[in-house]
């Protein structure tokens, strides 16, 4: 991204541009397999990090995983979670601690790849023993945002100052009836945005039944089968006319232009109260056994924050790049986020706990 | 007199390995198998006799070109329980030769290629089979079929219809691809891929495997005694081979239709896990249909009025039926065919999208979930107490979490495995019926149901 092109995007949040984007700590913690007390030890980043009883307790708790692609899809036939899919004990004791801390509803969601069907099925599919997950807290629920699942309408969330790619996103009723919104991410590098994190995670709040290849024209698709490149990544199209429309479409087409803002105005749109990145085991290279070339990865980490931007510096940090960088085939989504004054991303403005 | 007596054993009994060694001394290494059956070129008296010492049948292969009648003569000579032709035969050429095999009692098998397959053949057989297995790109990525998951060579397809339209031993003789090194699963994978839908495959190792266990190696060896394993645990439980397919789905399809090509139909239902009874024109009747929630005819304009009324009667129990539009049909195999062309893919995908949207998420028997590696096939016992659920694995590792949710009520569920004891699950109520999750699946895994 240009100079002249931050200074674009910030113009269209005059009220953020004056003041420094906002910072919060980042938990870190060394965990070397999912086989250790993943509660205690995520229950000690949460408490360095003030305690989830003050963030849940009460409170509808909507916790994005990180399902992408087929759970068909395996690199080398492992197990998705220990590949590129958040690890389901790491959800599960998640799920008890949000619960133990006194959270009225925990709702999981993801928009399910290439289905609009129910999301405990895709979990079955994905090797995940759901009765077990939704019995780690009270009133454990389940949502597959790819179509309308079980709300009546779409929730129009829009983006503060009006957004630069779209100026509102038509979302699952799961991301506006909530108090709490959690992104429960992957620590990867992703092809199309230099890494995914918090936020890129969130991309995939986004409908398929709306904005995914085989969206309806006019209305959503409730039978969505296909990925999202046709709308968001690439703009070849529009999504229905049900949602609101690109605000330029005469700009670039390119995904490494496209898919970074619309992941900053999505975090604007519908703010990530809690990030909580799943670097235990993981890939390298690319985000899913679709990209050539990805390796198998064991970095053992959890990253944890209430702030998505700074969780996601420190996270690209100690993958070992600048956070605050240029990436190379795409905008930095991170600065993009900070311009929208989102977060941090200078490493010096964020308080690390270990 | 040991050669009678091994005639005594059927040839529903037989346990075949094709052997490249002519010491009798290692013969010690079949003992202890449930390898009963040796498949040898050229094979002497002195080993055939050795063998059936032991209750070892020795079958000499005889392969186009050369003199089949000598071949037959000799095997006579030897006092071989048999003689295999694989490959093409003239029809003539085998009639003689039975007749001379016939004089001493000695079995004839024919293994020709796809093409040539006689379902009226004592046993039904053919080496013309894909290797099973994950399909694997040079990345180590799996290759996507049009159903989104990797794509499984599997035999499963085609010996299923077999299955179905026969009641005789089915043997898949296909051998491991030259110039390739295999781990043993997947000659644990060979064994399965054959054996959940009734048929035994022919033991067959590649040149380096093979070659290691003669010389006595160590993990060539263990190696052996984990195929042998896999073996033993299909024949302990033969009585599977004869139970009939369960479940909702009738696939009306034949050997005129497409019903013998690999990546067909057949194939394409097997990747979704839906259990499927395939039903040759031949068995179209009432019955073969009553328990039929949905039946899908690849050819109706073959059907005759009768067996067209016998599907009315889906539809009429408030069943679907889908019937395939002209163009809706797959040519016979044509010689040296195994599976489909690429336009006959293309052809498939547009099928398969109108199946795919007749079933759904439907569950016609059982649905299970996180199996996009392996493969299943559902059967129930005749009497109607139990069922059985088999599965292969063909990935490279254990599949852990399978859930399955079966149609109707089940009392006890039970896992059984080549490599482990049997282990008791819990079955626990679902929307359709009775649910079980298996906590892991090695290569070969039979799920055991008990009706309520």
């Amino acid at each position: 991204m240009t100079r002249r092109e931050l200074l674009t995007l910030a113009a269209v949040t005059p009220a953020l541009r004056a003041k420094e984007a906002p910072t919060a700590p980042v938990a870190v913690a060394k965990t070397g397999s999912y086989s250790e007390d993943l509660t205690a030890i995520l229950s000690a980043m949460f408490d360095k990090l003030g305690g989830l009883g003050r963030i849940v307790k009460g409170k509808t708790v909507t916790i994005k995983l990180n399902l992408t692609g087929s759970p068909a899809l395996r690199f080398e036939g492992r197990p998705l979670g220990v590949t590129h899919y958040t690890h389901p004990r790491l959800v599960g004791a998640v799920a008890h601690l949000v619960g133990r801390a006194g959270a009225r509803r925990i709702r999981f969601v993801e928009s399910c790849w290439g289905t609009g069907g129910p999301m405990e099925e895709y979990l079955l599919d994905s090797g995940w023993n759901v009765r077990s997950l939704a019995g780690a807290a009270p009133n454990v629920e389940f949502e597959n945002t790819n179509a309308l699942g079980k709300g009546k309408r779409y929730a129009r969330l829009k983006v503060p100052g009006g957004g630069s790619m779209y100026p509102a996103y038509d979302l699952n009723h799961a991301y506006e009836d909530t108090d709490v919104f959690m992104s429960m991410a992957k620590l990867k590098d992703h092809a199309t945005c230099g890494v995914t994190l918090a936020l890129k995670n969130c991309f995939g709040i986004t409908p398929a039944s709306i904005y995914g290849d085989d969206a309806g024209a006019d209305e959503p698709n409730e039978s969505p089968t296909k990925g999202r490149a046709s709308v968001l990544h690439f703009g070849k199209r529009q999504p229905a006319r049900s949602a609101p429309p690109e605000l330029n479409p005469g700009s670039r087409r390119e995904d490494g232009y496209r898919v970074p803002r619309i992941v900053a105005e999505l975090a604007a749109a519908r703010p990530i109260d809690l990030a909580l990145i799943d670097g235990i085991e993981s890939v390298a290279g690319g985000e899913g056994p679709w990209i050539k070339g990805i390796r198998y990865v064991q970095p053992g980490l959890l990253i944890a924050g209430t702030n998505p931007v700074t969780t996601d510096a420190v996270a690209t940090s100690l993958m070992g790049y600048d956070p605050a960088g240029s990436f190379r085939n795409c905008d930095n989504t991170l600065k993009l986020a900070e311009a929208l004054g989102l977060g941090a991303t200078n490493l010096k403005r964020i308080d690390v706990i270990r | 007199m040991l050669v009678p007596a091994l005639l005594t054993l059927s040839l529903a009994g037989w346990v075949p390995a094709r052997w490249s060694a002519t010491d009798p001394a290692t013969l010690d290494l079949v003992a202890g198998t449930p390898v009963n059956c040796l498949l040898m070129e050229e094979p002497s008296a002195e080993f055939a006799a050795a063998a059936a010492s032991r209750g070892i049948a020795v079958l000499a292969v005889v392969r186009p070109g050369g003199d089949t009648l000598a071949a037959a003569r000799a095997a006579v000579e030897a006092k071989l329980a048999g003689l295999v032709l694989e490959g093409e035969f003239d029809r003539a050429m085998i009639a003689r030769t039975r007749e001379v095999l016939a004089a001493s009692k000695l079995a004839l098998v024919e293994l020709p290629p796809r093409h040539l397959l006689r379902l009226d053949a004592p046993l039904v057989g053919t080496s013309h089979a894909v290797w099973p297995g994950v399909q694997a790109q040079p990345a180590g990525a799996a290759q996507a079929a049009p159903t989104g998951g990797p794509w499984i060579d599997t035999n499963t397809g085609f010996l299923r219809y077999l299955r179905a339209a026969t009641e005789a031993p089915i043997w898949v003789a296909n051998t491991p691809p030259p110039k390739t090194v295999l781990p043993v699963a997947r000659y644990l994978q060979a064994i399965g891929d054959a054996a959940i839908t009734g048929a035994r495959w022919v033991v067959a190792l590649d040149r380096e495997f093979n070659g290691r266990l003669l010389a006595g190696d160590p993990a060539a060896l263990r190696d052996w005694r984990r195929i042998a394993a896999h073996l033993k645990f299909y024949e302990e439980h033969k009585e599977w081979r004869a139970w009939p397919f369960h479940g909702q789905l009738a696939l009306i399809q034949d050997i005129d239709s497409g019903a013998l090509l690999n990546g067909g139909v057949l194939d394409m239902i097997a990747v979704k896990h839906t259990p499927v009874r395939p039903v040759p024109k031949a068995k179209l009747n009432d019955e073969a249909l009553r328990a039929a929630r949905l039946a899908v005819t690849v050819d109706p304009a073959s059907l005759t009025d009768a067996q067209k009324e016998a599907l009315s009667g889906v539809a009429r129990r408030g069943g679907t039926l889908l019937s395939g539009p002209p163009g809706w049909k797959f040519p016979a195999p044509r010689a040296d065919q195994i599976a489909l062309d690429k336009p006959e893919v293309e052809k498939l995908n547009d099928i398969w999208r109108d199946m795919n949207s007749v079933m759904g998420r439907r569950n016609l028997g059982a649905r299970l979930f996180n199996v996009s590696s392996m493969l299943s096939n559902l059967l129930a016992s005749p009497d109607g107490k139990q069922v059985v659920l088999h599965l292969v694995n063909y990935s490279n590792y254990p599949v852990e979490n399978i859930t399955v949710h079966l149609v109707g009520g089940f009392a006890r569920a039970r896992l059984l495995t080549p490599e482990d004891t049997p282990r008791d699950l819990e079955v626990y109520p679902v929307a359709e019926g009775t649910g079980v999750d298996i906590p892991q699946a090695p290569v070969c895994a039979a799920l055991v149901l008990d009706w309520k």
